[in-house]
């Protein structure tokens, strides 16, 4: 699965933690879903569309294998 | 994330303190042989079968021993619980999921080092192997989980 949270988070000027802040996580889990590393919980995915204002496809999609 | 077994985060500290000071402890009790006298007292002994001091054998007895061999093993172990199963500052998920990995990690890393060292080490040096493999599973545990959560934090923006 790959995501554009990077992207979303330059649209809205944040750096990581005041995304990690505004989404309750810590900085970690923002830099491991940006690279990749690790699949968020759907209720994270969630919060994480509903904090840009974008649907959950619009941010997360699969990747063709 | 709710967890039910973390403790909150100020003990991470005090299990610092505990848990280095129990390895210091312990490290120079390994290089003196155990034959530190300091602190003995009396104390409450379930079941002893000693092949030397069979004067003390038997069941609940009071014996004497010096229990600072006893105290730092206590300290490793409390301290290693506290500092590997409190509360991270902001804990979720992803720490969880680290937590988790780590422990896993460290059970089969230990073993693993076990089995190798029940084929190749013999005799009163396994003891040694003993004592160590006390305190390998949460040191290796800890090591790994601070590992991850440090390696994970760096690259930013």
């Amino acid at each position: 699965m790959k995501n554009n949270i990077k992207v979303q988070r330059a649209i809205h000027d944040m750096t990581q933690a005041d995304l990690a802040v505004a989404i309750g996580v810590s900085r970690q889990t923002i830099n491991a879903m940006e690279k990749n590393k690790y699949v968020p919980s759907t209720l994270l995915a969630l919060k994480i569309a509903r904090l840009f204002k974008k649907s959950v496809e619009d941010i997360f999609s699969l990747e063709d294998e | 994330m709710k967890t039910n077994y973390l403790l909150p985060n100020k003990y991470k500290t005090i299990g610092w303190i505990l848990f280095v000071l129990g390895i210091i402890i312990g490290i120079f009790l390994f290089f003196s042989d155990y034959e530190s006298n300091a602190l003995t007292i009396k104390v409450m002994s379930i079941h002893n079968d000693d092949a030397i001091f069979r004067e003390e054998n038997g069941f609940f007895k009071i014996i004497e021993n010096s229990i600072l061999d006893e105290l730092a093993a206590l300290a490793i172990i409390i301290g290693g619980l506290f500092v590997g199963f409190t509360k991270e500052k902001v804990e979720d998920e992803f720490i969880y999921k680290l937590r988790k990995d780590s422990l896993v990690w460290a059970i089969i890393f230990n073993y693993t080092i076990l089995i190798f060292t029940i084929i190749f080490i013999y005799n009163f040096t396994f003891f040694d192997v003993l004592v160590f493999n006390m305190f390998t599973p949460l040191l290796f545990f800890i090591f790994r989980f601070n590992f991850l959560k440090h390696k994970s934090l760096n690259y930013e923006e």
